[in-house]
């Protein structure tokens, strides 16, 4: 560029952009978000459409324990942010070691679930309708859960091996985000598929 | 696919770096592979297992190298700056400029006018809706002794089962009419505001005259051919002398408030060609009360 | 014609001539935005002649009654490969290219936010092509069955379904538009992130180029609706290879909801390309017209209204299933509200040319062509609007020739000012102006025979996707005439693809800036240097270009 576009300026100090690592990953979220969507929309439409058994109401037991270890492995990984924030390296991968913790045995109790399902109730993705939605909606999160296990083991790994320090709060961060919205599906899906389909 | 997110900002560090060199992300194949992988993947669904298994370990390489790529630290390349280059763009300014397009440098043609906002379009077309409902009460009262009559013919459309109603059915007062109607009629009288004033200052020298009768002969023109096909119910009992009543009224009533909304327009804009109008900015007003100012201190102020 | 590209750098820097295998080397691993748009363009120049060749022996097949040119099987394989490829593998990636390679020119930054996701993803979406074309080679995988995909190119449930599409025909076309898709997702986001955390000092959301502004309405459109796609393809991959049921007919599955899950994405999909091609419109009209863009902001408010609006009118493509009056009554309202926005935007590109000083240059007659004929698709997109008469001439030629009046009316045209606008940028030579105008007026007599004339036939009654017909309908002399002008679409194709080739070689030497324009692209070499710009511009105005060629008069002081 020419001297002469630069109009002299004090801009450097004021401007101020966005993260792309905190952007990027809200794209992601919108996108991936777009993909539950129409998960969700198949399995509202096709509640009681299913031509034989078995129906969610007989076979679907309240996943509450692990539900409540998923939702509150936010919660540790907002507090592993936050040691990493402060310096606090330890601190954060303890809290790190928690959310894998609680994140594998929300993927336990969904395998257990599956594995009673197939081999107790005799419910597979070609049984019925039913379990044609419920395997892909529940499967499309639990492979996000996957995903964000395998992230967060690794962030864990590089915590302590004392490679990620206080620079990397953003990245961490990010990671965080996408754990929060694997979260915040598993709301809607167990409000749709637990609540109202039973 | 994988953690997009991961990398923190290369741009803050190209300042501070080699004044002759930028630093750039460096060259890498490993998001080729990964994406050959994730294809020979899929690829191997379709044709040989051992297909998917050579796609499966490419991709868990591609991931690994990709990884290393950005972590700990982004790789980078710093390329040289090319001093020359920055004379040659630096050169090309308005002298050559002036010898090749000597029309581009005249200095422009400042109006203190003002074109409309398209939000008072907005304004004009609720304006005009409310007083498109006059003559179209006038109406239903004179022929068919009821102010609903107008209405439920409207709200007509939007219900099948009323397509073979009475007129008593529809002069009297039905609740989903008046919201079908309501919602009908409001969002037209948007939406044809919107177009307006959009459309407005692209007028000629009496745009409420001309819009006012110009626009809505010309839209209901377009209805009386294809009202037919949108609302047959309609197209039989609609009564065309009211309904271009109604139509000039919303022209007049909108152009009118659209009108109010601009400030003083200049003996000028009536004056302009069409051309020139056509190519004002609604924000060249400010213009007008910076002028004195602006010239002397440029680069400080804003 | 994919070779315009490689060569580019050795052209201009004329340093000693580098291996063959060197070149090859920086391209493959280059994660440099300029080298993957125009890797982006390229590729889909091949798709361009690949299915525009299709096109071609299908309207060969059409152009008589009772012909038997290619076998019906083919025939459906036609067109199901000409649809899939232009929309996946010609539109998104051609107009990716010119985003990957404008966006971060015209905001003033150096490369895009994620630069090896970007190589990622040209690469997923390029691999998706190829796996769709080998399709013609190892269609039969190891079960021996089928070919290329022959169920159109919206793969309507149940035909998709093992038992009436055996093999793995079916399986290719769902597999390359999965990775297409992965690779357009990636795109967009890398897309929307640059132009929100890359713009370079000064340039604020209301100073960015029109063009930017498309892209970023565009790009956060391609999230809600590549995404439903891919998800309807994930349940059609498990329909088919683990059993599932989603549309199973047969067990209580419904057909219509995959219509449902594929217009949700095929609407908007028409705005997802449509939205770049304002974009060029917007950057070449004005410059031409050698006048500011008129109503900057009511073009930035109707282009973010008609992304909002796009995502209401999917179903009115279903007309015929029979949803009902209600819902029938909402898509044919949204439909027609999606023509105000649009409308503003026509209005507002007429105002910028009514009184400009024109330059009708090739790119400008092109820009003009597009402006005619997409107001022309937008009449006939209202008319098939209405339910009514939609139910008279849904899946006829009609239809048929208005989306082909957006498609090639609209976008192709615009698209071809655009490598008339953007090719000195890229290769630092000019197009030939006279080649480019004998370009415009064969292709545009070509594409005015072909398609103003397909409505007649549709009007008539032909249905779309018809192998062949008889002699006694009446369709056969507008049959004729509509193959007649595919003839004059292909020499003007081929008049392009010389002249590209020619001017790179020997087109006069363009400098940085040969249309005096005013955005940021142009203040650099041509072709850009590999870091765009030694030092990161600022900006003053939505025209940084003029600011800079007339410092007496910036146009800062008016905005």
């Amino acid at each position: 560029m020419s001297e002469v576009a630069v109009i002299p300026q004090n801009t450097k100090s004021a401007w101020v952009l966005p993260s792309r690592g905190i952007v990027g990953m809200a794209c992601l979220i919108v996108a991936e978000a777009a993909i539950f969507l129409i998960f969700i929309v198949a399995y509202l439409y096709y509640i009681g459409k299913s031509l034989a058994g078995p129906t969610p109401h007989d076979v679907l037991d309240l996943p509450i324990f692990t539900s409540i270890c998923l939702l509150s492995s936010s919660l540790t990984v907002h507090l592993a942010v936050s040691a990493l924030h402060h310096g606090r390296r330890s601190l954060c991968s303890l809290w790190l070691a928690a959310t894998v913790l609680l994140g594998s045995i929300f993927l336990a109790g969904t395998a257990h679930e599956w594995y009673q399902l197939i081999y107790r109730d005799g419910l597979t993705i070609r049984t019925n309708l039913f379990g044609t939605t419920f395997y892909s909606l529940v499967g499309l999160h639990a492979t996000h859960v996957v995903v964000g296990l395998i992230m967060l083991s690794l962030a864990l790994f590089f915590s302590l091996t004392g490679s990620m320090t206080s620079k990397d709060t953003g990245r961490l961060e990010v990671l965080s985000l996408y754990w929060h919205f694997v979260d915040a599906v598993w709301v809607v899906v167990f409000t749709v598929v637990y609540v109202l389909g039973r | 696919m994988t953690e997009p997110g991961k990398g923190d900002a290369v741009q803050d560090e190209y300042p501070t770096s080699d004044p002759n060199a930028v630093l750039l992300p460096q060259p890498t194949a490993w998001p080729l592979v990964l994406a050959l992988g994730i294809s020979l993947i899929m690829a191997g669904m379709v044709t040989n297992v051992a297909v998917g298994i050579l796609g499966l370990l490419l991709s868990v390489a591609g991931s690994f190298g990709w990884f290393f790529q950005v972590l700990p630290h982004e790789a980078h390349e710093s390329v040289p700056v090319t001093g020359e280059e920055i004379r040659s763009v630096s050169t090309r300014t308005l002298m050559e400029r002036e010898h090749r397009h000597p029309e581009s440098a005249t200095p422009r043609k400042i109006l203190p006018v003002e074109t409309f906002r398209i939000t008072t379009g907005i304004r004009g077309g609720i304006a005009g809706g409310i007083a498109m409902i006059v003559p179209a009460t006038i109406f239903s009262l004179l022929k068919y002794h009821s102010i609903w009559y107008a209405m439920n013919l409207l709200a007509a459309g939007g219900f099948v089962s009323w397509a073979g109603a009475s007129d008593t059915f529809l002069s009297q007062f039905h609740l989903q009419g008046l919201l079908a109607g309501l919602l009908i009629h409001g969002l037209t009288s948007l939406l044809v505001g919107l177009l307006y004033g959009a459309m407005l200052p692209m007028f000629p020298r009496y745009p409420i005259v001309t819009a006012g009768f110009m626009a809505p002969l010309l839209f209901t023109g377009i209805l009386y051919s294809a009202l037919g096909i949108v609302s047959p119910i309609l197209n039989q009992r609609i009564d065309w002398f009211w309904f271009i009543m109604s139509q000039i009224a919303f022209g007049l009533v909108c152009g009118f408030v659209v009108n109010l909304q601009t400030r003083v327009r200049t003996p000028q804009f009536q004056a302009l060609p069409f051309a020139v109008r056509a190519g004002l900015h609604s924000d060249q007003d400010e213009r007008t009360h910076q002028t004195p100012t602006n010239t002397d201190e440029k680069g400080i102020s804003k | 014609m994919a070779t315009h590209a490689p060569v580019t750098d050795s052209v201009v820097n004329s340093a000693p001539r580098r291996l063959v295998l060197e070149v090859l080397h920086d391209w493959v691993t280059t994660v440099d935005h300029k080298k993957i748009g125009l890797m982006y363009i390229g590729y889909a120049l091949i798709f361009l002649v690949i299915a525009g060749f299709e096109a071609l022996l299908m309207r060969v097949q059409l152009s008589i009654p009772n012909n038997h040119f290619v076998s019906p099987q083919v025939f459906n394989q036609l067109f199901t490969m000409h649809g899939t490829t232009m929309v996946f593998f010609v539109g998104m990636p051609v107009l990716f290219g010119f985003g990957n390679y404008l966006i971060p020119l015209m905001i003033g930054a150096r490369d895009m936010a994620f630069p090896r996701l970007n190589a990622f993803s040209f690469w997923i979406a390029s691999f998706g092509g190829l796996l769709l074309y080998f399709s013609y080679l190892g269609g039969s995988g190891l079960y021996g069955a089928g070919s290329a995909p022959d169920v159109g190119w919206f793969a309507y449930a149940p035909l998709t379904a093992h038992v009436f599409s055996p093999g793995h025909s079916t399986d290719y076309w769902t597999l390359a538009i999965l990775l297409s898709g992965i690779g357009s997702i990636g795109t967009a986001l890398n897309i929307v992130t640059t132009i929100i955390c890359m713009r370079c000092p000064g340039m604020k959301l209301n100073r960015m180029p029109l063009l930017v502004w498309l892209y970023l309405v565009m790009s956060c459109l391609v999230f809600v609706t590549v995404s439903p796609l891919t998800a309807a393809q994930i349940m059609l991959m498990l329909d088919r290879y683990l059993g599932s049921h989603f549309f199973d007919t047969q067990a209580g599955g419904s057909a219509v909801l995959w219509m449902h899950f594929f217009w949700i994405f095929g609407h908007p999909e028409v705005y997802v390309l449509i939205l770049p091609s304002f974009a060029f419109a917007n950057e070449i009209i004005p410059v031409y017209s050698r006048k500011a863009i008129f109503g900057y902001p009511a073009m930035v408010a109707a282009s973010v209204g008609i992304g909002f609006i796009s995502l209401s009118v999917w179903a009115h493509h279903m007309f015929t299933v029979g949803m009902g009056a209600g819902a029938n009554t909402f898509f044919t309202l949204a439909t027609m509200i999606i023509s105000v926005p649009t409308g503003i935007k026509i209005f507002n590109w007429l105002a910028t040319l009514w009184g400009g000083k024109i330059h009708f240059t090739a790119s400008m007659m092109f820009a003009v062509g597009f402006l005619f004929q997409f107001l022309i698709a937008g009449l006939t997109g209202i008319m098939l609007s209405v339910a009514p008469f939609d139910w008279q001439l849904s899946a006829s030629y009609f239809v048929v020739a208005h989306f082909h009046y957006v498609l090639v009316g609209a976008i192709l045209f615009i698209l071809f000012a655009a490598f008339y606008y953007w090719y000195p940028k890229m290769t630092g030579r000019l197009l030939s102006e006279k080649l480019g105008k004998w370009h415009f007026w064969i292709f545009l007599i070509g594409f005015h025979l072909t398609f103003d004339f397909m409505h007649i036939p549709g009007l008539e009654g032909m249905p779309r996707r018809i192998y062949t017909y008889e002699a006694d309908r009446g369709w056969m002399m507008w049959n004729m005439i509509v193959s007649s002008g595919a003839i004059f679409q292909t020499i003007g194709t081929l008049l392009f693809v010389y002249n590209m080739v020619w001017s790179f070689i020997k087109g006069p030497i363009a400098g940085p800036d040969p249309w005096d324009a005013w955005t940021l692209e142009w203040s650099t070499t041509s072709p850009p240097p590999h870091y765009n710009f030694a030092i990161i511009p600022t900006v003053e105005s939505r025209r940084p270009l003029w600011d800079l060629k007339h410092p007496d008069d910036p146009d800062s002081h008016y905005e």
